[in-house]
């Protein structure tokens, strides 16, 4: 009997830890499970040029067989590209990496690209994009959270 | 030396009559159940692991900290509580090679010692089959490491 309580403790007790979550909204939820497919974004100047570029980029990007979902976000001087590895391609991560960063150099080199196949880069672009679509969150706001994600992209430890 | 001395004709027979009443391991059924928990043990960790990216800030390389932390953490308490070694007697190694059977190797030696007092008891005796995890452990990464870096350096990598 006092073994059950303490579990039914332990339960709850994870149970409650786990609902304290107030940041996910509706994509970004699902999109470690999901295909989400996020939009590209653009938080430089808008224009058509650089509307086509991040299209562009997302679409090469996609054409490898390994991925099946890429987010594109556009910051002023660098490109955050983040991407799901179909499950079984996981052992190749570093080679499709190399792969992606090398046609991404020779086909835009004049962008600076940061490129990232870890869940965690990838949500955080899922959420920024369900974030953008807020009329209360500023560009200033999604700039901010652009260089969070690619500091904890450069975190190691 | 290793040169073995022939049998005598009683301990041959011995051994062959010893056989006939020796309970045979049901080596196959062990491994099935090793495998089984083990795979559950590993389970949980994977969906700490996500957890922890989901719900926290960190990313796919640096949730693998908090997650043995966390597992670690678990299997104390549960050896604290009876529950693990019940498991370990059921599953063998499937609750020995994951890193749960660190935290249990730990807090068993201490329970087992604690009537000894605190300094040379618990203190002395803490370490006693999880030293040499960690001896042989960094020892391994050692070797390993220095082996990579033989390999770079002669550029085979």
């Amino acid at each position: 009997m006092k073994k059950l309580v303490t579990l039914t403790f332990i339960t709850v007790l994870t149970a409650l830890l786990t609902s304290c979550n107030t940041d996910a909204t509706q994509n970004s939820g699902m999109s470690l499970i999901q295909k989400s497919d996020p939009d590209p974004i653009i938080l430089d100047e808008k224009s058509e040029d650089k509307q086509k570029l991040v299209s562009s980029i997302k679409k090469d990007v996609a054409k490898f067989d390994e991925l099946y979902d890429v987010a594109v976000v556009k910051g002023e001087e660098e490109i955050l590209v983040a991407y799901k590895v179909k499950h079984m391609q996981r052992f190749h991560m570093v080679k499709i990496e190399g792969e992606i960063n090398k046609m991404l150099e020779k086909k835009y080199p004049k962008e600076n690209f940061i490129v990232s196949s870890d869940y965690k880069i990838f949500l955080e672009a899922v959420e920024l994009n369900d974030k953008m679509k807020n009329p209360d969150f500023s560009e200033k706001d999604a700039k901010k959270k652009l260089e969070e994600i690619i500091e904890l992209k450069k975190e190691l430890t | 030396m290793g040169n073995k001395k022939p049998e005598s004709k009683e301990v041959e027979q011995y051994k062959q009559f010893e056989k006939n009443f020796e309970t045979k391991r049901p080596v196959f059924k062990n491994c099935l159940k090793a495998f089984l928990v083990g795979g559950f043990i590993c389970m949980i960790g994977q969906a700490i692991t996500y957890f922890y990216i989901y719900f926290f800030s960190f990313t796919e390389q640096t949730a693998g900290n908090p997650t043995v932390a966390t597992m670690v953490f678990i299997s104390m308490l549960l050896t604290g509580f009876g529950v693990y070694d019940r498991l370990g007697q059921f599953a063998g190694a499937g609750s020995a090679v994951p890193v749960t059977g660190f935290g249990n190797a730990v807090i068993s030696a201490a329970i087992e010692h604690r009537t000894e007092g605190f300094v040379l008891g618990v203190g002395g005796n803490l370490f006693k089959l999880a030293g040499s995890v960690v001896l042989f452990g960094v020892f391994s990464a050692f070797v390993v490491a220095l082996i990579k870096t033989i390999l770079i350096k002669l550029g085979a990598i």
